[in-house]
């Protein structure tokens, strides 16, 4: 009752009497007392605790009235006795303050013992008395009587429950657990099952059935570390452990014994020996912790001995045993057939046994003539005699043995418990694992020595070899598959689950592999232990888990198991059981056949071979037969069994309860909510006000996706002041974001300024302030043109600015977009930086500049949105046919006077484009000065800059007064290629805004020099004021050398041969990019091509892409410097070879061709440019198409053709402005890839692709201009031609195929064709092959695109050309 | 520090709200990873992240300045706008600057 210290554990048959007749008194002292008590009379043959145990829990409360009515003496004195002999460790905790209990029992007498004994009891662990009162039983689960009296009994005595399997042995632990758990609120309860698997189904099962709340549970296998398993100890208080960890832990300490109140063993059968069981029991036995025991078995054990050595090891005092036939249990037995299923053995098995047992005769003849081995028959022998033969001789030998021999004989044992086992796993199962085993075994000396050369075992084993080789077929294997199949011919495969229990892991897989041949619907896997053997690698307790979890979900419905798999398994579904293997004990038969039958009916099948299996199977079988008679009656006639501790004063006596549980969902460890899941929430809510829970239920939903979210972005003005702040002050990272919101906003107020002043028409204002101011900022830089430069370009900018007003409008439109787009150009360049830190920059540069950047940038942005607006890039259409004309005859003179035109031209473009007029602005007032110094040459010289790189070119032309308009020009086209990226990134509408460009190709030309200026350079804008600085800001060093370079060819007009230098330097890097470029160019100019023939302006304003246009507007560019070189033909040719980089020659070939009356040409490859630009989508993939854009640019040929005027000489000139724009580009490239090193990688490539483009607007623009040129300039265009074929291009090949279709001096465009190929080739051969693919798509696209025939003959030439120029 | 801050225990239930959020993401990740490994996983990866006292104090304190600055913000905006009831529009135009702050 109190403790089963030491003394007690002794008592015996003599003690018995004391105790009964003291139980005896207190039964009568209680029914005298309590007459209602239904009391349990036990068995005079029952041993009195379990008696008094038993009927004390009936009594409890008839004793504590007793109690409290002054007990009788007689009943103080058996309890004196009770407690004295039961609790005398725990005397000396008197002290402690009694509880309630405690102190009523302190008012008598008699109560003082009882008090004193509630007080050992509670030494560590205090009771709640309130919750004793009852003990509760769930009915949950329908309540089994069996059940409910087993649980009964252990609760109040240490009990083995041998519960046949399937009955709910897990329910009684449950149960007893929570009770335990109730009345000691600090006690500690401790389950242990032997495997991890099961300690996971345990904890899950018990916590379905009574609710255990989660967050006290906690499962301690040896996976956790032995630190944390000794917080666990103290922090938790159900714990679910091995037996392995809960010895540890005892004897490290890190469990708090004293604290345990209950200690459940589940699989009770293993406590012998050493096992961990009984390690862990006996030491706290030590401790003298009082506790209760509950074990669990369903197969207590085979003998009478070995049950007895469970009760003593594990303290038990009470056996409950039920078997399947007893009347409370048998309404719950699912029957379970059992079969057996006899198998031949073979013939060759047959044979091989019986040369086997040949081999080990010999020795056994050997041992027994020293008397060593009993006289039998050695088939009779079992492993057990040889092992105990085996030690007898080792400990004493017989009398006169030579102890030399003594090592040979114990070989002979050796040999013979191998031969042994042989012959069992050739009958259990089959040839092939007993040959595997004789082939191993043989490679060992001992065992080879000792029967190596033996003529039976050679004999034995060439038979299994043979055997083996054909197949080996195992009788039982055959049968076991029969027997499957049939089974899942019954059932359906998907709810059936089968286990096949085999004892070796060698014949696990032989099933496994035969299984895998019976059907798809059979999934079977393996379900082993975790040690890796030899042959086969163990699986880790998480596989094993997973097999379990997956078998359980039906991922698996078949898993071969060794004997882990025998025990504890609570596998509902599983309706049958295949024992491979006979001759096992009859504990593991049982626990094997009690995985079946559980919910529904089972069925066991057991293959046994004819023979010694077969008759092993059937003698143990008997044997547990025999075991069960001593279980009958509590085992009270055949065991002895041990005092155990009362856990519960006697002054209370808990009543049944039975209770309706409330179960929380078990969550699994994995996932753990369990902790969080009870308190803090629903506190919460109870502060809560209702109006709060709306709020939250509004603003906060814990699930719902679409919950509200605030925008971080809905209030961009508010972000460009500070907000009030109150304790917190704005953090430095704030303060950035308010200037960067108010440099961004700045932009927005002087749209806002602009659609103030100008345009009514427009319909959003914000659209219209762009535009007005732009407008007026293009309607000044072209009045400032008109006064300091030519009054035709005044005329010009005048047409250009009403039609830039126009475009305006239709910009305007499209402005709301823009500043969104502004903003995330910021944020998108902000992935560069360059583009935010560009505009404020631009601003510091120069206050009008500054806000004509940012009016650029929105412009550009403005201009992105254009994409839709088809009326624009027809008015530039209209504008740049009406300057070129103008331009070409300024031109006439040469370069000077085009580049004249060309900057008028561009000036007009942008004014009449709203983001041009920006870049007008800054174009014209660069573009005044420069062009008030020097107009004709600077032209070319501008061209030849744009064509090199924008910045670069600048410089030059600040120190000229060309370059300076060429540098505007070129920086023009630099921002254009900003803007063209920033666009293309942003969205398509950005290649609209190109393409218009690309029509107002002079104007696009000055908005890109604008925004380059601005964005890429503010320095250099305020510079580019003065020249071509602005380009260079960003790109100094280079600018600084191509300044040079230029400088040095403005004096000769030789500019592009410098300029085509310093671009190769920079170029060098991207030239496999400008290979690229060019090749996307070409197919875009195909492309655009085709679109051209179907309507070059219709097309440009639908097709128009950012990156074609740019290129286009490149290639325009440079091909008016082309034009312009073309005056200075033979110094181009010079510097062309001087470059050698494709590049520059491309450039050069440009310059060329531009200066061959190409001005039609290069109007039409203008139209056609942008339409392929707009062909060209994505902006990072236009970089690379850029340049191969550019390369290809020479595919605009086609496009001549749809200019019908100028179609012959056109073709000629447009195949050179091809060559150009695609060595424009790639110097372009080269020059925005400068920069954009210089500034951001991204950024970079994004301007160096605008830059690209740009330089081909500008082309466009000098080609427009060229056209009337050209037409008037016939012969400078030969020449051109000429000095293309002597720079030699891929472009030029292009340009010459076109040529020769169309015009005479063709051929000598074809010429040039091939140098170019020479000088190009290096770079572009990579490149050719893709660019080949892709033109070739792209032709056949354009070729069905083009609407005209002779449009698509000049595709397709162009085409083809244009693989030229890719190679 | 003051003494009317939030209560602890809330802070931990939200808290653990989003590591459970999180680790429920995490697991189910790890589970198309290892498939073949599944089961309930009682590795330490998949323990939810737990907080000690005094970092939960720390945090209701931080979260209490948040809360009273983001309220005082809003309340200056709303003031502004001669509104009286703070709204969510409020709270989103003075929220960029405020996560900066802090």
């Amino acid at each position: 009752m109190v403790s089963a210290s030491a003394p007690l554990q002794i008592m015996d048959d003599d003690d018995e009497f004391d105790w009964e007749a003291a139980v005896h008194e207190i039964d009568v002292a209680c029914r005298a007392t309590a007459a209602e008590m239904p009391t349990v009379v036990p068995d005079s043959n029952c041993k009195q605790e379990m008696f008094v145990n038993t009927d004390q829990a009936m009594r409890k409360k008839g004793k504590f009235e007793a109690n409290l009515s002054s007990a009788p003496s007689t009943r103080q004195t058996t309890l004196d006795k009770f407690i004295g002999v039961s609790s005398c460790n725990s005397r000396k905790f008197e002290e402690k303050a009694g509880n309630s209990y405690g102190q009523l029992c302190m008012s008598n007498s008699i109560g003082n013992n009882i008090c004193e004994e509630t007080e050992k009891l509670n030494e560590f662990v205090s009771i709640d008395a309130e919750a004793a009162k009852t003990w509760i039983y769930p009915v949950n689960i329908p309540c089994r009587d069996y059940q409910l009296s087993i649980t009964r009994t252990a609760l109040f005595a240490n009990t083995l429950v041998a519960l046949p399997t399937g009955l709910g042995k897990t329910l009684i632990a449950a149960v007893v657990m929570y009770n335990f758990f109730r009345w000691f609120p600090e006690g500690k309860i401790v389950f242990a099952a032997p495997s991890r698997p099961l300690v996971m189904q345990q904890i899950e099962a018990c916590h379905k059935i009574v609710g255990i709340p989660q967050e006290w549970t906690i499962d301690l296998t040896g996976q956790t570390s032995p630190s944390k398993r000794a917080e666990f100890w103290k922090c938790k208080r159900v714990f679910f452990v091995t037996p392995q960890v809960l010895e540890k832990d005892i004897q490290s300490g890190s469990c708090l014994v004293k604290n345990l109140v209950c200690l459940v063993i589940d699989e009770a059968h293993r406590a012998t020996g050493n096992y961990s069981y009984c390690v862990a029991v006996r030491e706290l036995m030590d401790a003298s912790v009082q506790l209760r025991i509950l074990a669990l078995t369903a197969t207590p054990g085979s003998k009478q001995q070995t049950i007895q050595r469970v009760i003593d090891n594990l303290q038990i005092s009470t056996l409950e045993y039920r078997n399947e036939s007893d009347p409370d249990v048998l309404p719950f037995v699912h029957e379970r057939k059992i079969e057996l299923i006899q198998v031949s053995m073979g013939d060759e098995a047959i044979e091989v046994d019986s040369l086997l047992l040949e081999v080990g005769r010999p020795f056994h003849a050997r041992l027994c003539t020293f008397g060593l081995l009993p006289k039998r028959d050695i088939q009779t022998l079992s492993p057990c005699d040889y092992l105990k033969s085996r030690e007898m001789f080792c400990e004493k030998p017989p009398a006169g043995f030579p102890q030399s021999r003594q090592g040979e004989f114990l070989g002979y044992f050796g040999a013979l418990l191998t031969l042994h086992h042989l012959r069992k796993l050739l009958s259990s199962h089959g040839i092939r694992p007993a040959f595997e085993m004789i082939d191993e075994k043989l490679k060992q000396w001992q065992f080879a020595r000792m029967v190596g050369r033996n003529e039976a075992l050679l004999k034995a084993k060439l038979l299994m070899q043979k055997t083996v080789s054909h197949g080996a077929p195992s009788p039982k294997l055959a049968k076991m598959l029969e027997v499957l199949i049939d089974h899942f011919k019954a059932k359906d495969p998907k709810n059936s689950r089968v286990i096949i229990f085999s004892n070796f892991r060698g014949s696990v897989r032989d099933i496994l592999d035969a299984l895998k041949n019976i059907g798809e619907y059979v999934k079977a896997t393996e379900f082993i232990g975790q040690s890796s053997g030899k042959t086969s690698k163990g699986q880790s307790q998480k596989v094993q888990q997973a097999v379990l979890q997956k078998f359980r979900t039906g991922g698996y419905n078949v898993i071969v198991a060794t004997s882990i798999g025998e025990e504890g398994l609570d596998i509902m579904e599983v309706d049958l059981v295949i024992c491979f293997d006979a001759n096992v004990s009859p504990l593991r038969m049982i626990q094997r056949m009690g995985r079946t039958g559980r919910k529904n009916e089972g069925r066991v099948v057991v293959l046994a071979c004819e023979g010694s299996e077969l008759r092993g199977y059937m003698r143990k079988q008997a044997n547990s037969r025999s075991i069960n008679k001593h279980m009958i009656n509590g085992g009270t006639n055949s065991f002895n069994f041990h005092p155990s501790p009362r856990m519960v004063p006697h002054s209370l006596k808990p009543e049944l309860r039975r209770l309706e549980m409330s179960i929380e969902e078990y969550v699994p460890r994995g996932s753990k909510a369990k902790d969080s899941e009870p308190s803090p929430l629903p506190a919460y809510k109870d502060k809560i006000t209702d109006a709060e829970k709306d709020l939250l239920a509004k603003y906060f939903v814990a699930t719902q996706e679409d919950a509200w979210r605030p925008s971080l972005i809905a209030f961009p003005h508010f972000q460009a002041y500070p907000s009030p702040a109150n304790d917190v002050l704005h953090s430095s990272r704030t303060l950035l974001l308010i200037d960067t919101m108010q440099h961004l906003q700045e932009l927005t107020y002087s749209h806002d300024r602009n659609p103030s002043a100008e345009d009514d028409d427009v319909p959003d204002p914000c659209l219209r302030v762009l535009p007005v101011e732009r407008q007026d900022n293009v309607i000044e830089d072209s009045e400032r043109y008109m006064d300091r430069a030519e009054e035709e370009s005044d005329k010009e900018a005048e047409g250009s600015g009403q039609e830039l007003q126009e475009t305006e409008l239709q910009k305007p439109k499209t402005w709301l977009h823009t500043f969104l787009f502004a903003s995330e150009f910021v944020s998108v360049d902000g992935v560069g930086n360059v583009l935010v830190l560009s505009l404020p920059q631009l601003p510091l540069g120069s206050s009008s500049k500054r806000t004509e950047v940012s009016n650029v940038a929105s412009p550009y942005h403005l201009m992105q949105d254009y994409k839709g607006h088809a009326e624009i890039p027809l008015q530039p259409m209209d504008n740049h046919p009406l300057h070129p004309r103008p331009l070409d005859e300024t031109v006439h003179e040469f370069s000077l006077s085009n580049p004249s035109a060309e900057d008028e031209k561009k000036f007009d473009m942008a004014e009449e484009i709203l983001q041009s007029p920006v870049s007008s602005r800054m174009q014209n007032e660069t573009d005044i000065s420069d062009q008030d110094l020097i107009d004709i040459e600077l032209s070319p010289r501008l061209t030849n800059f744009i064509k090199s790189g924008v910045v670069p070119e600048s410089p030059i032309n600040d120190s000229e007064t060309w370059k300076g308009n060429r540098r505007d020009v070129l920086a023009v086209p630099a921002l254009v290629s900003s803007l063209n990226l920033e666009t293309e990134r942003f969205l398509n509408s950005c290649e609209h805004k190109k393409k218009e460009h690309v029509n107002g190709s002079s104007e696009e030309m000055d908005i890109l020099c604008l925004n380059d200026n601005g964005i890429q350079t503010p320095p250099l804008d305020c510079n580019t004021g003065a020249g071509g600085q602005c380009s260079s800001p960003v790109p100094v060093v280079k600018e600084l050398q191509t300044p040079v370079t230029k400088l040095s060819n403005t004096s000769s007009s030789k500019d592009w041969l410098p300029d085509s230098g310093v671009q190769p330097e920079s170029v060098e890097q991207q030239c496999k990019f400008r290979r690229l470029r060019k090749l996307g160019d070409c197919n875009r100019k195909f492309s655009t091509e085709t679109r051209n023939q179907t309507g070059a302006s219709e097309k440009f304003l639908t097709s128009r892409r950012a990156d074609n246009h740019k290129s286009t507007k490149l290639l325009k560019a440079p091909k008016s410097g082309k034009k312009k070189q073309s005056e200075d033909a033979a110094a181009y040719i010079e510097e062309e070879a001087e470059v050698s980089s494709d590049a520059t020659a491309s450039d050069d070939e440009e310059d060329v061709q531009g200066g061959s009356s190409y001005e039609d040409s290069f109007i039409d490859d203008g139209l056609n440019s942008t339409t392929s630009n707009t062909q060209a989508g994505s902006s990072r993939v236009d970089m690379m198409a850029i340049y191969r854009r550019s390369l290809l640019s020479q595919s605009p040929f086609p496009r001549p053709p749809s200019f019908p005027a100028n179609h012959s000489p056109d073709s000629v000139v447009q195949s050179s402005k091809m060559d150009g724009s695609g060595s424009s580009t790639g110097t372009r490239h080269n020059n925005a890839p400068q920069t954009g090193f210089e500034s951001t990688a991204r950024n970079n490539k994004d301007t160096s692709d605008g830059v690209p483009t740009e330089i081909l607007e500008s082309r466009s623009d000098s080609r427009k201009r060229k056209f009337s040129f050209h037409q008037a300039h016939s012969l400078p265009m030969l020449n051109l031609d000429r000095e293309f074929s002597l720079l030699s291009g891929a472009a030029r090949e292009n340009s010459s195929v076109h040529v020769p279709v169309e015009m005479a001096g063709e051929s000598i465009d074809v010429f040039e064709d091939d140098g170019f190929y020479e000088g190009i080739d290096l770079d572009a051969l990579e490149e050719e092959a893709t660019k080949l693919l892709k033109q070739k798509a792209e032709c056949s696209t354009k070729k069905i695109t083009g609407s005209s025939e002779t449009n698509e003959q000049n595709l397709g030439i162009l085409d083809i050309p244009s693989f030229d120029l890719g190679f | 520090m003051e003494e009317n801050t939030f209560d602890p225990e809330l802070i931990r239930a939200i808290f653990r709200l989003v590591w459970e959020k999180r680790g429920a993401e995490r697991e189910k990740n790890q589970h198309s990873e290892n498939e073949a490994e599944a089961g309930p996983s009682t590795t330490k990866r998949s323990r939810l992240t737990t907080v000690n006292m005094n970092a939960l104090k720390v945090s209701c304190e931080l979260l209490r300045v948040l809360v009273a600055e983001a309220i005082q913000r809003a309340a200056a905006i709303a003031e502004a706008e001669g509104s009286l009831k703070i709204e969510a529009t409020h709270l989103e135009r003075i929220l960029p600057q405020l996560l900066l702050d802090f």
